[in-house]
Order: structure tokens, then C-alpha cells, then sequence
């Protein structure tokens, strides 16, 4: 979420019920523009919040130059004082997805995790059960790193890539329409993208090569992960996935205001085909 | 003036002969202006066309924005100039979000004036639900749903108390689904409400199983078919299912209705029977937004998403409805209403427990200190705790029965079926009014995590909790004397490590237990020539031709027997 529209969120997130406080969008609107100023970014953007057991922790980004591969994350417990949050570790992302506890909002503390030896995602063949260590920083940057992939979310269209290869913010770009808004495809993954550059502009007719080089949000299995939600108004489109409760996407529609927000546990809910009617 | 091959001019000619500007500026207008043979546009009208709007609009930093413009002028001129559709008026969406407010705005038809006595009429209070107000504090705590909404649920909360025999109503919050959300009303019905619905008699379901053996005898004399064995026929019986709580007590002394939006009706959900409660346990399904949706799950869930939402919602209010410490007492000094209290436990022998409770006249709020404080103790359950049977109150399951075929904690540790008649442990849970310091914790994290609002504005704080069970229940306490409770989530309970389907039963006796479907071994050689020797006709004896005859007759038939094993 843009700095800027931080205090109309009771209007874009609020429909699902979790904003950010009132104290909290004093505090965040000009904790981040401080911090924007200190590193010279384009822009600067509120993450979100990971619910901790003892203490939050807030989580914001911004870019210098290229709005997809330069992004810079900071966190902080308070809002006010921000750090900078360190690349994810190839040990942070393999143990994250298997780290079943609460975060606990003490960022030097060290947790156990239990791996068992049938163990299927941690590529190797283990012996006997193993305990690895994981340093709590490790685990919010491996964390943040797996949902800003998996479901970050931009509309079409909103960012560019330049001639010169550079992605940037589209200033032109003026907001999807009620119908367009309707459809998944409409909005695409904000990361870097995984299919060819080929595949994401062939799958549709109207396509364009400064806007279709990133991946549609339809490619996710299985469908109906993503839920669309147009409430009476026609005014405001919102986003949730089923895989990150508590991320919420918002477009105001026929306007450039769109954001995303994670404000949750940092659980993955993995129990999603069970939760989906097998008749839709 | 064109030449259809290049000419280098100054070749022949005089070094000083300046190009003709003329010459050379219609040559390039012209090769601007040659048309495409794809699209007929050209060039010339193009930029034309793009400069005019660029002048026309004015955007900052245009060169970046170049591409985009021009692409957008190639748009617009596919779309016909004379377009007939665009005299057709189109609302727009806002219209209708318009309208419905403005239906909620308008004031209440006047009730017809009651003939009873003013101090009898139960109405609802409608002045503990300024939802603004409570938005305000939401705000203060990092929730709240949009003011829009807040305001057309207090506006058709206030209608529906007037149209419905409601006596006291309350904002209960948020489920959000795939295709609808819900938001919620809590209320409680008139006691005479309560006593009409009671009376009317419940149908009860008759399954009727066709009996197969009957089929089976009625055959014609001379059919010369083999005789079959009676067809297998399921002995499960199913376990008997706890009594219904009524109207007005248990899980259904409230009554819920949900809307599915600004505009919306609300409606009323049906009353929660202990089978679902106890399924819903065990399934883990998201909402679709249409109440009567069907919900396909193993094991079985009896009723559509209605009854689904309905128990869930129950499950929720046991587990996330709380009040701060003192601000609700049992209340037994009052005359009238210790007398009802004890009439109501007479009814129910398995709840010791007491029912109802009010507000405290003297109630003082804690201090913030201790409402925040970890071990939770200073903050108490003000809904009944379901218990595994899926009542509040215990249901005996024994007397009436001698056969023990109930398994009441399904879904729970399944326990061996014993034959003979069980002595039924009533199942107990905490009471009502039970600080939250004696709940059930996950593995390793607490239930509840406390929070205060604000680290800044100190001199206004506000106690806000959290509950890790159900991820989107909230309790806030404000320093003055009142409390606020809501729920917006998804509606399903959070889970440590994932969730796993309940395992199938295993196949049950498709036949009883017998010679002719047990398999034994054949017998050997040795075994054979054993028993020949055993039954060889002794040596010392006179051979008597009868005896012979029968001796050989009785191998013959063990034999028969023994290929028939």
C-alpha cells in the first residue's frame, strides 16, 4: 500500500475487517516518509504487519529505480524505528514453510524446528529426526519473501517495462473496469516472472508487451484460490487468497489507487482443496 | 516534384544551390501521409491527432508517457464516432449502493400502539448499538469495516428489531466468504417468541431401509435356482443422537440473522442441533456466500451452509465472546430472577452450570494493567462452553437404552465398543463467567494475546485482546464502563500443523462368522493318510459285511466334507 493512501484504509482494507490504527497511521505515514527520504526512494510502500504473540512487526519497502527488482524491504516492531531486513537465506527458505509456530516479535530470538524423516520438501534424505536452528530475522525475511511471490498482486497495467528494460510505475494508467475487474486475469503476480515472456503474452488476445510480461494471477492452482470481490458500489475491487489469510489486494476501479496489504500470522493455510466445494 | 528513383541533386549541379525548402518539406509531408497498407492510418493525422491531445490534457512528463499516448489514440479510433449506444443512460454502479442507503435512511413506519402494559413490552434497546461509536474504538484497535457499512447495519438493525419480536440485539461481526460475505446480528427473542416456536411439534425423519430378505422369500415353488444366502445387510446402527436443544436455551438461546451485504435481507438462520455442531469440528470448509449452498464433506454434514454458518458461529461465540471480569454476575441476590434460575437447573440434571447472568450494577472496569496482563484472568467467558456431545447443558444417553451403541465423543479418541450397558460420564466443561486464564492452549502458543492500543496516546488506552484460536475474534475494553466483541474472519478455528480429513471406518462383517465362510487349510498328505490309518477297519475283527459297508460309507462323507471346506 502506497504511503499516501495509508489513511483511507478503513475504506480499501476495512472490508475484511483489519486495518491499521489510527495511532499506527500517524506513526507510519511519517516514520516512512523519513525513511524514504534517508534512502532516496521512488516510492515507498507499507507491506503490512505479521502478527506476533508479543509484538508485531511492521513491514514496509520501497525502490530506487526499478519498481520489481529493486525493491528494499525494512521491518520494525514498532513503526518507528526501521532496520533493514536481510536477503532470505537459502537455510531461511527451506525451514520457513516448516516453522508451525507463532512468531514471537523478538527478532534475535533462535527457534527449533523439528524436522521428521520423512520429510518430503527438504530435499535430502535424512537418518534420523534433526533439529535446525533458525534465527527469527531469517524467518520474517524468508516469510515475507514467499508471500510478496506468491501473493502480492498488481492490476494490469499498472506497471511498465520501459524500452530500456526498466519496470516503472505506469503513470498513465487509469484503473480497470467494472467488467475487466470481474475476471482473475486481470491483475497479474508483482514478482518476477516465472513463465516466458512468450507464454504470458500469448494467453490472451489483447495483449501488450510493456504490461503482459508478468505472470496472471490465473495461473494458480487450484482455482478459486483467489476470490474477487466487487462489493455494492461498483466502486472498489478486493483480492484475498485462501493460501495467506489476512492479504488483502484493493483497486479503486477507473482510478490508479491499488495496494496490497498482509496483516496476519504469516500461515500458510495449505488446507485449501479441502476448503473448496468440489462442485463449483 | 517526386521522383520515383533517388536523384543526388547536388551532383551535376552548383555547390551553392541551396535544397529547395519547399521541395524538401512536401516530400517528407507526403511520406508521412502515405497510408499503411495494414491499417490505412497514417502517420501525419496520427501525430496530428496525438499532439492535439497531448496540448489538450497536459500531463506532466509526457516524453514518458509517450507510447502510451499514442497507443491510446490508435484505441479510440476503432471505436466508432457515431456510437447509438452512448445516448442510452447508463446508472452507474454507485446508484445502487445509493438507493439502498437511502431505503435505510428513511424513518420507521410507526407501530401500531400496543395494548399491553409499557413495563411488560420486551423491545429491544437499540441505545447500546451506535455502531459508530463502536467503530471509533474498532479504529483505535487496527479494525473496523467501512463506515458505510457500519451505518446501514445500525440503520437495518433498528428495522429489523421493529419487524421481528426481538428483545435485544447486537452487532455480532463479519464471515467473509468466496462469492458473499455475512455480516451478522446477535439477538434474543421475545420469551413468548420462544414458548410458540417450542410448541409446535418437530417431524422426525424416518429413514426407511427396504428389506431385502423379504424379496429374497418371495419366489415360486418350482424355481429351481440354488438357494443364496441371505443378502449381507449393515449393522451399523447409528449412535443416538443427543436431544435437541429448544428455542430460547443452550446454543439456540440466541438467534442469529445474516445479510449478505448493503442492501440485503437479513435472514434467519435456523436453530443449531448437536450433529452439526460435532461435524463442524470436524470439517474444515470455507463459506461460499449462499446460504443454501450444500456442504460436501466426509463425514456427512446434516444441512446446507445455513446450518454450517449457524454452527459455526456457534462455535465461535463459545470460544471468542468475553467480558472483562465483574462486568456480568449470576446475579442470585434478586429475587425473581434466582427463583427462574433454579427452575432451569431442575430441567437440565447434566448443567450444574448457571444459565443466565446481568450486568452488574457496581461494575467498576479493571485496570488496564490487569486486563492486559498474560495470564488472562481478568477477563471471563460470557457464552456457554460446548461440550462434545454438542450441547451445553449434558444429555444422558443411558438409561432409556440397554444397548450401548452411542459413541458420543465421535470424532474424538474413538473408544471400544463394549457389549454391555456403559455408565455414561456426564461430560463437564468450565463454567459460564470462566476467566480465560483456564483455556485450552495450542502446542506452544497461548490463547489469547493482549494488546494495547496505543503506545503514543498513553493517557487513552484501550485493552484490546486477541484470540489465537479463532484468528478474527477481538475483545476491547474502553476505560469507561463498556466492553465491545466482534468477529471478522473467515470463520474456521486456526490449526497448528494442517488439517487432516477424517479417516473412513473400516469395511464392517458382510457375513456372520461361520464354517461356510472360513477358510481352513487343506490337508496334507500325512494328515490324510493319518486319518485313513485312524479310521481303517480293524484287523483282529471278523469283517461283518454291514459294518464295512458303513465304515466305508462315513469316509465317504468326510470327504464330501472336507472338499466342501
Amino acid at each position: 500500500m502506497n504511503v499516501n493512501y495509508i489513511s483511507d484504509c478503513l475504506q480499501s482494507i476495512g472490508h475484511y475487517g483489519k486495518i491499521i490504527s489510527v495511532e499506527q497511521q500517524l506513526i507510519l505515514q511519517n516514520s516512512l516518509l523519513v525513511l524514504q527520504n534517508e534512502n532516496h526512494f521512488r516510492n515507498v510502500y507499507f507491506w503490512g504487519q505479521i502478527l506476533g504473540e508479543v509484538k508485531d512487526y511492521y513491514v514496509a519497502y520501497g525502490y530506487v529505480t526499478d519498481a520489481l527488482y529493486g525493491k528494499i524491504y525494512y521491518y520494525s516492531n514498532d513503526g518507528m524505528n526501521w532496520g533493514l531486513l536481510p536477503k532470505p537465506t537459502k537455510n531461511g527458505l527451506l525451514l520457513t514453510p516448516l516453522c508451525t509456530t507463532r512468531f514471537q516479535g523478538d527478532a534475535a530470538l533462535i527457534i527449533d524446528i523439528l524436522i521428521g524423516v520423512d520429510e518430503p520438501n527438504i530435499g535430502e534424505k535424512l537418518k534420523a529426526p534433526q533439529i535446525r536452528k533458525l534465527k527469527e530475522e531469517d524467518r520474517l525475511a524468508s516469510l515475507i519473501h514467499i508471500i510478496s511471490n506468491e501473493a502480492a498482486v498488481i492490476p494490469r497495467g499498472a506497471k511498465i517495462r520501459r524500452p530500456d528494460g526498466v519496470i516503472v510505475d505506469n503513470l498513465s494508467f487509469e484503473g480497470l473496469a467494472c467488467l475487466e475487474a470481474r475476471e482473475v486475469y486481470s491483475y497479474l503476480h508483482d514478482r518476477i516472472p516465472t513463465q516466458k515472456f512468450n507464454t504470458n503474452l500469448l494467453t490472451r488476445d489483447d495483449y501488450n508487451y510493456a504490461t503482459d510480461f508478468m505472470d496472471p494471477l490465473d495461473i494458480d492452482k487450484p482455482e478459486g484460490n483467489w476470490i474477487v470481490d466487487i462489493p455494492i458500489g461498483d466502486s472498489i475491487v478486493l483480492l484475498r487468497s485462501l493460501f495467506w489469510p489476512g492479504l488483502v489486494f484493493y483497486h479503486f476501479l477507473n482510478t490508479h489507487k491499488h495496494g496490497v496489504v498482509y496483516i496476519g500470522y504469516g500461515k500458510k493455510c495449505i488446507d485449501v482443496p479441502f476448503m473448496l466445494s468440489p462442485f463449483t | 516534384m517526386l521522383y520515383g528513383y533517388p536523384v543526388d541533386r547536388n551532383a551535376g549541379e552548383a555547390v551553392e544551390e541551396l535544397p529547395d525548402k519547399e521541395t524538401e518539406f512536401v516530400s517528407a509531408k507526403t511520406f508521412l501521409q502515405t497510408a499503411s497498407t495494414e491499417t490505412g492510418a497514417n502517420l501525419y493525422d496520427h501525430l496530428a491527432e496525438l499532439l492535439d491531445k497531448i496540448l489538450a490534457e497536459r500531463p506532466q512528463n509526457v516524453i514518458d508517457l509517450f507510447e502510451d499516448y499514442s497507443r491510446k489514440v490508435k484505441e479510440q479510433r476503432f471505436k466508432p464516432s457515431t456510437d447509438h449506444l452512448e445516448d442510452i443512460y447508463v446508472s452507474p454502479g454507485a446508484y445502487e449502493l445509493a438507493d439502498r442507503m437511502l431505503r435505510a435512511l428513511r424513518p420507521l413506519p410507526n407501530k401500531p400502539p400496543s395494548t399491553l402494559d409499557p413495563d411488560d413490552l420486551e423491545t429491544s434497546d437499540m441505545s447500546k448499538n451506535n455502531l459508530l461509536e463502536m467503530l471509533f474504538y474498532l479504529e483505535q484497535a487496527g479494525l473496523g469495516l467501512p463506515r458505510h457499512e457500519m451505518a446501514y447495519v445500525m440503520l437495518s438493525m433498528r428495522r429489523l428489531a421493529n419487524t421481528q419480536p426481538i428483545a435485544s440485539i447486537k452487532f455480532w461481526g463479519k464471515i467473509l466468504g468466496q462469492h458473499n460475505n455475512y455480516l451478522v446480528v446477535e439477538t434474543e427473542l421475545t420469551e413468548e417468541e420462544y414458548t410458540k416456536r417450542n410448541s409446535v411439534e418437530v417431524d422426525e425423519t424416518v429413514v426407511i431401509v427396504e428389506d431385502f430378505e423379504e424379496a429374497q422369500e418371495v419366489r415360486g415353488e418350482d424355481d429351481k435356482r440354488p438357494v443364496l444366502p441371505p443378502l449381507p445387510q449393515s449393522q451399523y446402527e447409528e449412535p443416538k443422537e443427543p436431544a435437541i436443544e429448544l428455542s430460547g436455551v443452550g446454543l439456540n438461546k440466541k438467534t442469529y440473522f445474516v445479510c449478505t451485504g448493503v442492501g440485503a435481507d437479513w435472514v434467519e438462520l435456523p436453530d443449531v442441533i448437536p450433529k452439526q455442531i460435532r461435524v463442524a469440528r470436524q470439517i474444515y470448509k470455507s463459506f461460499s456466500g449462499d446460504l443454501d449452498k450444500g456442504i460436501y464433506t466426509y463425514p456427512e454434514f446434516p444441512g446446507t451452509e445455513r446450518n454450517y454458518l449457524r454452527a459455526q458461529i456457534a462455535r465461535i461465540s463459545a470460544g471468542t465472546r468475553v467480558a472483562p471480569l465483574g462486568y456480568y454476575t449470576f446475579g442470585s441476590e434478586e429475587l425473581g430472577e434466582g427463583a427462574e434460575e433454579e427452575e432451569l437447573e431442575e430441567e437440565e440434571p447434566g448443567g450444574v452450570n448457571k444459565t443466565t447472568y446481568k450486568i452488574n450494577p457496581r461494575y467498576d472496569p479493571p485496570a488496564l494493567k490487569d486486563l492486559l496482563d498474560s495470564s488472562m484472568s481478568f477477563w471471563v467467558h460470557t457464552e456457554p462452553y460446548i461440550l462434545p456431545q454438542g450441547r451445553t447443558s449434558w444429555w444422558n444417553p443411558g438409561p432409556e437404552e440397554d444397548e450401548a451403541a452411542e459413541d458420543e465423543q465421535l470424532g474424538e479418541e474413538e473408544e471400544e465398543e463394549d457389549k454391555k450397558p456403559v455408565k455414561y460420564e456426564a461430560e463437564t466443561g468450565p463454567a459460564l463467567l470462566t476467566p480465560l486464564s483456564e483455556d485450552a492452549s495450542l502446542e506452544t502458543t497461548n490463547a489469547w494475546s493482549p494488546r494495547t492500543t496505543s503506545d503514543v496516546f498513553d493517557m487513552y488506552p484501550l485493552a484490546m485482546i486477541r484470540s489465537n484460536l479463532w484468528p478474527g475474534g477481538y475483545a476491547l475494553c474502553t476505560l469507561t464502563k463498556t466492553f465491545y466483541n466482534i468477529y471478522v474472519g473467515v470463520g474456521l478455528k486456526y490449526m497448528q500443523s494442517n488439517f487432516s480429513p477424517h479417516p473412513l471406518p473400516g469395511p464392517m462383517q458382510e457375513y456372520l462368522l461361520g464354517p461356510e465362510i472360513l477358510e481352513v487349510p487343506d490337508p496334507s498328505g500325512k494328515d490324510e493318510q493319518d486319518w485313513k490309518e485312524a479310521h481303517a477297519p480293524k484287523p483282529e475283527e471278523v469283517p461283518v459285511g454291514e459294518e464295512e459297508v458303513e465304515g466305508e460309507q462315513e469316509e465317504v462323507d468326510e470327504e464330501e466334507e472336507e472338499e466342501d471346506d
